[in-house]
């Protein structure tokens, strides 16, 4: 390629992910200042004084804005927050990549009446507003006596994650050759070996791939959480923060060092997924 | 002892929790929505529910709160997917030139998809806030703007400003595809176009526009669909506002269910909503064939 078209093409590509990034760097930037700084105008766009003191806030609590008699201020529960938000994302993960593993296989292994359509009815799923799953799902949840608990969260999740757990391993199983399976099957193997000792270990990635996908969604979720959950110790995450618009006074360092601290595990199963994500799956592998 | 189990019988087996789940999870949830929409239900009093026939039905149709949400619904879906669709094929192209460390900017312009809402959101309220944002102070600084603007509180602003926050988060979603199906386009028929003397230009006119004709279809499709479904871009965005003026109709819907204790209605709104995508589906699959075997995966 000719330099200067390189030249080219590296300056454009440079000045686009500057701009795509700029919002997350601008929160980095912005939770790594003192309070009076965040507010002075002229804003700063690099601390003059660097500090950790959000981070500290919401991970070590005790809160130095918070009024005595106030309550516990809602950057306490930050820590539990996360782990429901850990809790209920790997459940309905390793729900939904269970069944849909064992789903996936059999369509793609074995012939029965509807077959054909499973795979339609569940991609038809993702199309689905979640706003017409979540009120039937939480008066369900009403009934069992589940709402405000993490397991009826988790199951909320399902919803969601399911039918396209099932679709990425359909397509993932549709690429994966017989041949091996079936030499097996004819030395005598029994199907339940095969699939434990032969095919498990072959879609590993498909099924890592799949989890990672739901485990995000599963993260990113919003509504779920404000419909079905109320007490602040159980809520998730991305719920739990927005309490932080709750008073007279926004504090938007507590906000950003939030959002760093929400989207790191993301960029973490990111760096594994990228591969993934680039090379190889069609418009059925993501959801969004 | 081990059970043994025919071959048959694992197939059946192992597709049963599935079948259990979809039931459970998706079918039911629905039918329910479905149910709801015929009656008139109390969350106070959820032990009484009559019957109303179309009522709810009626309600939204005469509601000028849905009218005006479906309105916005169309303009918030249509700018959306389409800045996704022209931008996201511009990144894929550029993604797609073989350059040295192209992966680590792969990964740069594609994380933005799996940024949470929530986060996003509140990155946006903080960029775009009125009085204290960087995008007013930039936009100042470069003589662009002559007064600070209020992004967030002034009707059409507020829309511009959801939109550019869907764009953002959901521009790679379209590169991730475009981008997997510009790898498979043999290298032949550009070496074969270039001996035959096209330029740039007519290659890309020729070549790679009518190979990404087919998935930019589904993209586009995919991509209507799910902006047209948002609930959360704008809810914690706007929360609809300022008044009612970015309110869609998963938002109505979400409306009337929580803040009005009209579930009935809100599940009414939530089927017609299902209702105009089911057509909007069936018209594109009519006209495209979308959906056929071959062209699934």
């Amino acid at each position: 390629m000719n330099r200067w078209l390189a030249a080219l093409l590296y300056a454009l590509l440079c000045a686009v992910t500057f701009v795509v990034c700029f919002p997350l760097l601008w929160a980095i930037s912005t939770s790594l200042k003192p309070k009076e700084e965040i507010f002075r105008w002229p804003p700063t766009l690099l601390p003059e004084r660097f500090t950790f003191e959000s981070y500290r806030e919401l991970l070590f609590g005790g809160s130095a804005a918070s009024a005595p008699g106030a309550g516990t201020p809602p950057s306490d529960f930050f820590l539990h927050w996360f782990a429901n938000s850990i809790i209920v994302s790997v459940g309905s993960t390793v729900i939904s990549i269970t069944v849909a593993t064992l789903a996936a296989y059999s369509l793609t292994r074995f012939r029965f009446f509807g077959q054909r359509a499973v795979p339609y009815v569940a991609i038809m799923g993702y199309m689905i507003p979640s706003v017409i799953f979540v009120f039937p799902m939480f008066l369900t949840l009403v009934e069992l006596d589940l709402t405000d608990t993490l397991l009826g969260l988790t199951l909320g999740y399902v919803c969601i994650t399911l039918p396209f757990c099932l679709w990425l391993m359909w397509a993932f199983f549709r690429g994966v050759p017989l041949e091996i399976e079936e030499a097996a099957l004819v030395d005598g193997a029994s199907r339940l070996q095969v699939f434990r000792q032969i095919v498990l270990p072959v879609a590993l990635p498909g099924i890592i791939a799949a989890s990672i996908f739901a485990f995000i969604v599963s993260w990113n979720d919003y509504l779920f959480g404000r419909v079905f959950m109320n007490s602040m110790e159980l809520l998730p995450l991305t719920v739990g923060v927005m309490h932080f618009f709750d008073g007279t006074h926004v504090d938007w360092g507590l906000m950003m060092a939030s959002s760093v601290l929400m989207t790191v595990p993301m960029a973490i199963l990111f760096g594994f997924m990228q591969r993934h994500l680039v090379a190889g799956f069609g418009a059925g592998a993501v959801k969004g | 002892m081990r059970l043994r189990l025919t071959d048959r019988q694992v197939g059946v087996l192992f597709m049963l929790p599935f079948l259990v789940a979809l039931l459970l999870f998706l079918v039911w949830p629905i039918a329910e929505a479905v149910r709801l929409s015929f009656v008139r239900y109390n969350p106070l009093r959820p032990e009484v529910q009559p019957f109303v026939g179309l009522d709810n039905y009626r309600f939204v149709l005469e509601d000028p709160l849905f009218w005006e949400s479906f309105h916005q619904a169309l303009i918030w879906t249509g700018w959306s997917t389409f800045f996704q669709a022209v931008i996201g094929v511009g990144l894929a192209l550029l993604l797609h030139q073989p350059l040295r460390g192209i992966n680590a900017f792969r990964g740069l312009l594609l994380f933005p998809y799996i940024v949470p809402t929530v986060v996003i959101a509140l990155n946006w309220r903080w960029l775009f806030n009125s009085e204290i944002g960087i995008v007013n102070h930039l936009l100042l600084q470069a003589g662009i703007i002559a007064e600070p603007v209020a992004w967030l509180s002034t009707p059409d602003m507020a829309m511009a400003s959801a939109i550019l926050l869907n764009v953002w988060k959901y521009t790679p979603f379209v590169v991730i595809v475009v981008l997997a199906r510009l790898q498979t386009i043999p290298t032949e028929l550009y070496d074969a176009a270039k001996v035959d003397g096209a330029g740039a230009l007519r290659r890309f006119r020729d070549i790679t526009l009518p190979q990404l004709a087919e998935v930019l279809a589904v993209v586009v499709v995919f991509r209507t669909i799910w902006t047209f479904n948002k609930f959360e871009e704008i809810f914690l965005l706007t929360r609809g506002g300022p008044g009612t003026s970015t309110y869609n109709l998963a938002l109505y819907a979400y409306d009337q269910s929580i803040a009005n204790l009209r579930m009935g209605v809100g599940a009414a709104a939530g089927v017609l909503m299902l209702l105009v995508l089911l057509v909007a589906s069936f018209l594109y699959i009519r006209l495209t064939g979308f959906g056929r075997e071959d062209r699934a995966a």
